[in-house]
């Protein structure tokens, strides 16, 4: 299988007053063509920087980036700012995270929508326009003509997320980054959104890496799952595969501190007790020990490699659940 | 835009209406079938307001105030208009590359502004005209023409920093927003985010502290004057109050009423920028 994204040893970091804040610490990832893969990971481990680094959106003078990006058989990472341009839109596109503040307030949704489409396309105005009703439409959004008139304040959150994503494939991009693309949303809306999402990608042929905290997202809607913890990655499995086998403690405690309905309310709720660590100063061994149910001496002392056994499934873990290979 | 009309209130609708006489009165004025400016009534010096002929009555030269005030407009409004706009244009466009780009070019913008800013803005005009507005043989006075040249310019350097730093301001806000990073997501070019996402936002912001800075221009224009380095020989407000600043306990009415133009001038754009500013919040909080 062809990767249509491929990262290899990417490394970002920030560098602040309190010092370099390493975000992503030597991640590789795969995309193959037509897939979807999720990244999981609690608030603060790298998932989102990971994704905005792919892209090459992180800009700033204290942002270090270093490893290779080859999208599409071009290696992002070497070309000038003008060429990986070029591949915005049309090539990658992504939904973010907040609808609420990822349109500009001051524009019509049509012209919002159509900016792309003129700008990455260089549709005639009127083209554009016809093509957004459509990509509306697509997006299921009733009376699409209407709605090209309206200004975002004058949507619900649900309405647009979905313009964000009317927006994204407004150029038939090849990969779909969705940044945690429902947080801001209710739950009712969040499945909607979801749905929408994978049918698109069925119908538009689009890679998609679905970004978020949720597992249950995950075990729906995508093909393989990536686990990131404290800027590494330290699980990857297809997701069939990772929900019936985990191998690794990090993504059993994620997993059972999913609330659930059939315990008793009025209870604590589960949770993985302490806090990821400091992303200035990360300290030698697995970045999970402090936290780990299972850790012996090893664990604090070296980082764990990065292992695949025989079915593609990686795991970064010295004491793997169920025995190792 | 009739809605908008709708939510103005009484006084603000008066300070509009104000406004819009006075920019009326500036361009048509001096068309008006009203006496000479500079032709003096010796029939009738210094007198009072309501009198037969002179509306405004006359100063002691016996020039009539009503059709000075009205020429003044035309001055004093022109300055301030060209200073602000031209000012305006400049300062935003340095405050908003500035504040998008950020870094060592942001650092020394920020810096001269800051540096502008502290000066008071009397001052700087007061020193920019002494500079650039005298002229070396004190027989050969510069020329009016000059002059008006030279406040211009000069208001515009004081205008540039105020709305310069406010546009940085609103910039830096705009940018940090996430529709900036979706539009770098389609493949914009920096240009197109600036012209398309960052100016319609950041305009707004402007056009409120601009129509503040009108007051300011025209108070500093009649302060310019009545410190003798303003509008010598044209009429402007600021040289009508010059003019009779010296005569005020024969013919204080003189006085009156190119002040009074003034003030109501200042406090009617106060007043619309005030309003266009809470506008712009309630936008603001809709989002």
């Amino acid at each position: 299988m062809t990767s249509l994204l491929s990262i290899r040893d990417l490394h970002v970091s920030f560098d602040t007053p309190r010092g370099l804040l390493q975000a992503v610490r030597g991640v590789d990832l795969d995309i193959p063509a037509g897939t979807s893969v999720g990244i999981v990971g609690e608030s603060g481990s790298g998932k989102t920087v990971l994704s905005r680094a792919a892209m090459g959106l992180l800009q700033g003078k204290n942002v270090q980036r270093t490893g290779t990006v080859v999208f599409d058989g071009k290696e992002l990472t070497s070309l000038p700012p003008d060429e990986v341009r070029n591949e915005f839109g049309t090539g990658m596109a992504m939904i973010f995270q907040d609808p609420m503040t990822a349109l500009n307030p001051v524009r019509r949704i049509g012209s919002q929508i159509s900016e792309g489409l003129r700008v990455r396309l260089g549709l005639s105005r009127a083209d554009a326009m016809k093509r957004s009703a459509e990509l509306l439409a697509l997006v299921r959004i009733p009376d699409p003509q209407g709605m090209l008139r309206k200004f975002p304040n004058q949507l619900s959150g649900g309405m647009r997320q979905r313009v964000m994503i009317a927006i994204a494939i407004a150029c038939n991009p090849k990969l779909l980054f969705a940044d945690e693309p429902t947080t801001a949303l209710d739950v009712t809306v969040q499945a909607q959104i979801l749905e929408l999402l994978s049918e698109l990608r069925a119908e538009l042929g689009m890679s998609m890496v679905l970004v978020t905290h949720d597992l249950g997202v995950v075990a729906n809607h995508t093909d393989i799952v990536t686990v990131m913890y404290a800027g590494l990655v330290v699980e990857q499995a297809p997701t069939r595969r990772l929900f019936a086998n985990m191998k690794m403690p990090y993504t059993e405690a994620l997993m059972k501190s999913i609330p659930r309905l059939d315990q008793p309310s009025g209870g604590r709720m589960p949770m993985i007790a302490g806090r990821l660590p400091d992303p200035t100063a990360p300290e030698p061994g697995c970045p999970f020990a402090p936290r780990c149910p299972y850790v012996v001496d090893k664990c604090r002392s070296s980082v764990p490699p990065l292992v695949t056994d025989g079915d593609g499934h990686s795991y970064r873990c010295w004491l793997p659940l169920g025995g190792g290979i | 835009m009739r809605k908008a009309l709708a939510r103005l209130d009484l006084f603000t609708k008066v300070c509009a209406g104000w406004l819009s006489m006075v920019v009326l009165l500036a361009i048509v004025g001096p068309y008006l079938p009203f006496s000479d400016p500079r032709e003096s009534d010796i029939e009738a010096m210094g007198v009072g307001m309501f009198s037969k002929g002179h509306l405004f009555g006359t100063d002691s030269n016996g020039y009539d105030l009503l059709s000075n005030v009205i020429t003044g407009t035309r001055l004093s409004i022109l300055i301030a208009v060209v200073s602000v706009g031209v000012g305006g244009l400049i300062g935003s466009a340095i405050g908003i590359l500035s504040a998008y780009r950020r870094g060592k070019f942001d650092y020394v913008v920020s810096l001269i502004f800051n540096i502008l800013l502290s000066i008071p803005n009397l001052v700087l005009g007061l020193a920019l005209v002494a500079i650039l507005a005298t002229s070396a043989d004190p027989n050969e006075p510069v020329s009016s023409n000059r002059r008006v040249f030279v406040i211009l310019i000069s208001l515009t350097i004081v205008i540039i920093p105020i709305l310069g730093r406010i546009a940085r301001g609103a910039t830096l806000t705009w940018t940090n927003r996430e529709f900036v990073t979706a539009a770098r997501s389609m493949g914009m070019r920096d240009r197109e985010i600036i012209m398309k996402h960052i100016v319609p936002n950041v305009l707004p912001s402007i056009y409120a502290v601009g129509f503040l800075a009108v007051g300011v221009v025209i108070v500093a224009e009649g302060s310019l004057s009545l410190l003798g380095v303003g509008i010598t020989d044209g009429i402007s407000w600021g040289s009508m109050i010059a003019r009779v600043a010296g005569e005020f306990t024969y013919a204080p009415h003189s006085m009156y009423v190119p002040v009074t133009a003034l003030a109501l001038t200042v406090i009617a754009c106060n007043q619309v920028g005030d309003f266009l500013r809470s506008q712009l919040d309630k936008r603001e909080g809709k989002i």
